[in-house]
C-alpha cells in the first residue's frame, strides 16, 4: 500500500504547495483545470479497467453540469447541495443507460455509447432552448456560494476546492483499485469469460464501474459549470471526449498513475498550444497514434519496458545461442 | 395527408440514405476483415469531397471522371493507412480504435491547415427535376442515388466473384483458415481497408455538390453510418443496406412531422430499440 499512498500524498502536497509558489490567476486556472481533468481521467480509467471504453463518459459530466447549473439558477438551490444532486443525477441516469450499453461489448459498446453521447449533445443543443440555452449556451451560472465562513469568489478558493475534491476522489479510486473490486476488474479486463466461470457477476461489476465513474464525472461536471460559469453542448461533444481518451491512455491505463502523468503532461501541452488550435489537435492526434504504436502500455510503463528489454539483451549476450525460448 | 406526400418523403429519405450506405459498407467491410472500428472513416469521406472540389469545381474535370479519381485516390490513402498504422495493431481492437480517434484528429487538423476552415461550395453538375406520378426529385439527386446504387452493386460483384474479393471474404470468415489456403492476409487486409475507404471517398465525391466541402464534413455521414451498421449488424453487408433503408425511411417520414434536430435523434433511438431487441443488429450472423 505504500506506493499508492505515497503517490496520493505527493499529489496532495504538490497541490497544497502550488499557491505558495504562485498566485498568478492564469497558473491557478491551469492548475485547476489539471485537477478537474485528473478527476475525470481517473473515473474514466475505472471504466477502462473493466475493459470498456465508454465514449459517453463526457456526457455524464455534461449531465451533472447542466443539472447543477439549472438547479442553482432556476430553483435557487445552493451549489453545496447541487454538487451532490448533480452527481447523483448523472449516476442515476447511468443505471439504465449502462444496463442497455453493457448488454454488448467491444466495438458495439464503443458505438452505442457514442450514439448515446450524440443524443445527449443534440438534446442540450436543440431542445428546450429556454432551459438549456440552445446553441448560444447556458450563461450566468454563479460561482459557489459561501459555506462555513469561506467565500468561493477567488481563483485561489476555487483551486482549493477542486484540489480537495480531486484528492478525495483519487484516494477513493486508488483504494478501490487495490481492493477486491480492483482485482476483479482486472480479471474481467484480461479474460471476462474466465472470470464469469469463476463465479464473478461480470455484468454487475461493469455496471458498478459505469455508475461509479459517472458519479465522479458528474461531480467534475458540477464543478466545471460553476468554474467556467458558461456551458455549451460542444463542451461535452466528441472533441473533449477524444481529449479525455488521449489524457487517459497516453500515460497508460495499467496503473492509476498513468492517467495522472498523462493528464498533467497533456493539459500543460494543451495550454502551450492553445493559440494554435489546429496544430494542437494535429499534435495530440499524432502523439496518440505514436503512443499506441510504440508504447501501447503508455508512458508510465516505458521504464519497466526498457528494463525488460535491457535484461533480455544482456541475457542474449551471455547465454549461448539457442538457449532462449522467448520469441 | 396524401399518399403522394408519404411516398415523396420516403423517396427523399432513401435517396441520401443510399450514399450513407456506401460509407457504412466501407466501415463494415473494414470491421469484418480487420475487426477495427475506424472512427476516422468520415475523414476519408472528407478527402473524397476535397478531391471533387479541386478536380471538378476548380480544375473543371468531368463529373464522373472526378468521382473515379476520388475513389481511386482515397482508396490508395486507405491502403497507406493500413500498411503504415493499422497493420501493426492487428488483433488489438481497443488500441486500433484509439488510434483511429488519433487519425481522425490528424486528418481533420491536416485538412484545416491545408485547405482552410471555410466551407467550399461545389457547383451542381445537373439541373432540373424529374416528375413521375406526381413525385418530384431533382435530377442531381437521382444521379447521386443511382451512382450510389451502381457502386453498391459493383462492390457486391467484386466481393462475390473476383479473386481478391473472395480472398477478403475468406479472411473475414477465418483468417487462419484463409492463410492455410494460401490467401495473403496482409494483402487482403490492406486491400480491404483501401476498398472500404474508397467507398467513403466515392460517397464524399457524390455528396460534395449537395453540401459544401469543409474539414468537418465527415462527422455527419460517419454518425449515420454508425447507426446503419449497428442496426444492420456489424460486419454484415446486406445488414448495412437494410440498415440504410430503415434509417432513410425513418428519417424521411420523421422529416414530415418534426424538425431536423429531432430527426437526428430518431436514428439514435432506433439504435437503442434495435440493441434492446437484437443486441448484435438485425442481420448479424455472429
Amino acid at each position: 500500500m505504500s506506493g499508492p499512498a505515497a503517490g496520493v500524498a505527493l499529489i496532495a502536497l504538490t497541490a497544497a504547495a502550488l499557491p505558495l509558489i504562485t498566485r498568478d490567476s492564469y497558473y491557478l486556472d491551469v492548475a485547476t483545470t489539471i485537477l478537474m481533468n485528473l478527476t475525470l481521467t481517473m473515473s474514466f480509467r475505472l471504466q477502462i479497467s473493466t475493459g470498456q471504453i465508454n465514449m459517453a463518459h463526457i456526457s455524464f459530466m455534461g449531465i451533472g453540469a447542466y443539472a447543477s447549473a439549472l438547479l442553482v439558477t432556476r430553483a435557487g438551490l445552493s451549489f453545496w447541495a447541487t454538487l451532490w444532486i448533480g452527481a447523483l443525477v448523472a449516476a442515476s441516469l447511468a443505471v439504465p443507460i449502462g444496463s442497455i450499453a453493457l448488454r454488448v461489448s467491444g466495438p458495439y459498446y464503443f458505438l452505442i455509447t457514442f450514439a448515446f453521447s450524440e443524443v445527449v449533445r443534440l438534446f442540450f443543443n436543440n431542445f428546450f432552448e429556454g432551459l438549456f440555452g440552445g446553441p448560444s449556451g447556458l450563461v450566468g451560472i454563479p460561482k459557489p456560494g459561501r459555506v462555513l465562513g469561506l467565500a468561493f469568489d477567488s481563483k485561489l478558493a476555487l483551486y482549493g476546492l477542486m484540489a480537495v475534491m480531486c484528492v478525495v476522489v483519487v484516494l477513493a479510486l486508488v483504494r478501490l483499485d487495490y481492493s477486491r473490486f480492483g482485482l476483479t476488474a482486472g480479471a474481467i479486463r484480461q479474460a471476462d469469460l474466465v472470470a464469469e466461470t469463476l463465479g464473478v457477476n461480470v455484468f454487475r461489476y461493469k455496471l458498478t464501474a459505469f455508475v461509479l465513474g459517472s458519479f465522479v464525472a458528474g461531480l467534475a461536471g458540477v464543478f466545471f459549470a460553476h468554474f467556467r460559469q458558461v456551458l455549451h453542448s460542444s463542451d461535452f461533444g466528441l472533441e473533449p471526449m477524444v481529449l479525455l481518451v488521449v489524457f487517459t491512455v497516453i500515460g497508460g491505463t495499467g496503473s492509476v498513475w498513468g492517467p495522472a502523468v498523462g493528464t498533467i503532461l497533456m493539459t500543460i501541452a494543451s495550454e502551450l498550444l492553445r493559440e494554435l488550435h489546429h496544430y494542437e489537435i494535429l499534435v495530440f492526434g499524432a502523439v496518440l497514434i505514436l503512443t499506441m504504436l510504440f508504447a501501447p502500455e503508455g508512458l508510465v510503463a516505458l521504464p519497466s519496458a526498457a528494463r525488460r528489454l535491457l535484461r533480455r539483451r544482456r541475457r542474449q549476450a551471455t547465454a549461448p545461442a539457442g538457449a532462449g525460448l522467448a520469441p | 395527408m396524401s399518399i403522394e406526400l408519404l411516398v415523396q418523403a420516403l423517396l427523399n429519405g432513401f435517396g441520401l440514405a443510399m450514399v450513407y450506405v456506401l460509407v457504412a459498407l466501407g466501415l463494415t467491410l473494414i470491421f469484418s476483415i480487420l475487426e477495427i472500428i475506424n472512427f476516422a472513416h468520415g475523414e476519408f469521406y472528407m478527402l473524397g469531397g476535397y478531391i471533387t472540389y479541386y478536380a471538378y469545381a476548380l480544375f473543371g474535370l468531368n463529373y464522373f471522371a472526378t468521382l473515379g479519381l476520388a475513389i481511386l485516390t482515397v482508396g490508395l490513402a486507405g491502403v497507406a493507412a493500413e500498411r503504415l498504422i493499422f497493420h501493426h495493431l492487428r488483433g488489438r481492437a481497443l488500441n486500433a480504435f484509439i488510434v483511429s480517434l488519433g487519425l481522425l484528429w490528424v486528418m481533420q487538423a491536416g485538412a484545416q491547415l491545408a485547405f482552410g476552415v471555410l466551407d467550399k461550395p461545389v457547383p451542381s453538375a445537373f439541373s432540373g427535376v424529374v416528375r413521375v406520378f406526381g413525385l418530384v426529385m431533382s435530377v442531381e439527386r437521382v444521379v447521386v442515388t443511382l451512382s450510389a446504387i451502381v457502386l453498391i452493386a459493383a462492390l457486391y460483384l467484386f466481393l462475390r466473384w473476383s479473386r481478391p474479393g473472395r480472398a477478403m471474404r475468406a479472411v473475414a470468415q477465418d483468417p487462419d483458415a484463409a492463410a492455410l489456403q494460401g490467401v495473403n492476409i496482409d494483402a487482403a487486409s490492406a486491400l480491404g481497408f483501401g476498398v472500404g475507404c474508397a467507398l467513403a471517398g466515392g460517397a464524399g465525391g457524390l455528396l460534395a455538390p449537395l453540401f459544401a466541402v469543409s474539414p468537418a464534413m465527415g462527422a455527419l455521414p460517419v454518425v449515420k453510418a454508425f447507426i446503419i451498421i449497428i442496426v444492420g449488424g456489424m460486419g454484415s453487408l446486406p445488414g448495412a443496406v437494410l440498415g440504410g433503408l430503415l434509417l432513410g425511411g425513418v428519417e424521411g417520414l420523421g422529416a414530415l412531422f418534426m424538425g431536423s434536430a429531432a430527426v437526428n435523434i430518431l436514428g439514435f433511438l432506433m439504435v437503442i430499440v434495435v440493441l434492446l431487441v437484437r443486441p448484435r443488429g438485425l442481420l448479424s450472423g455472429a
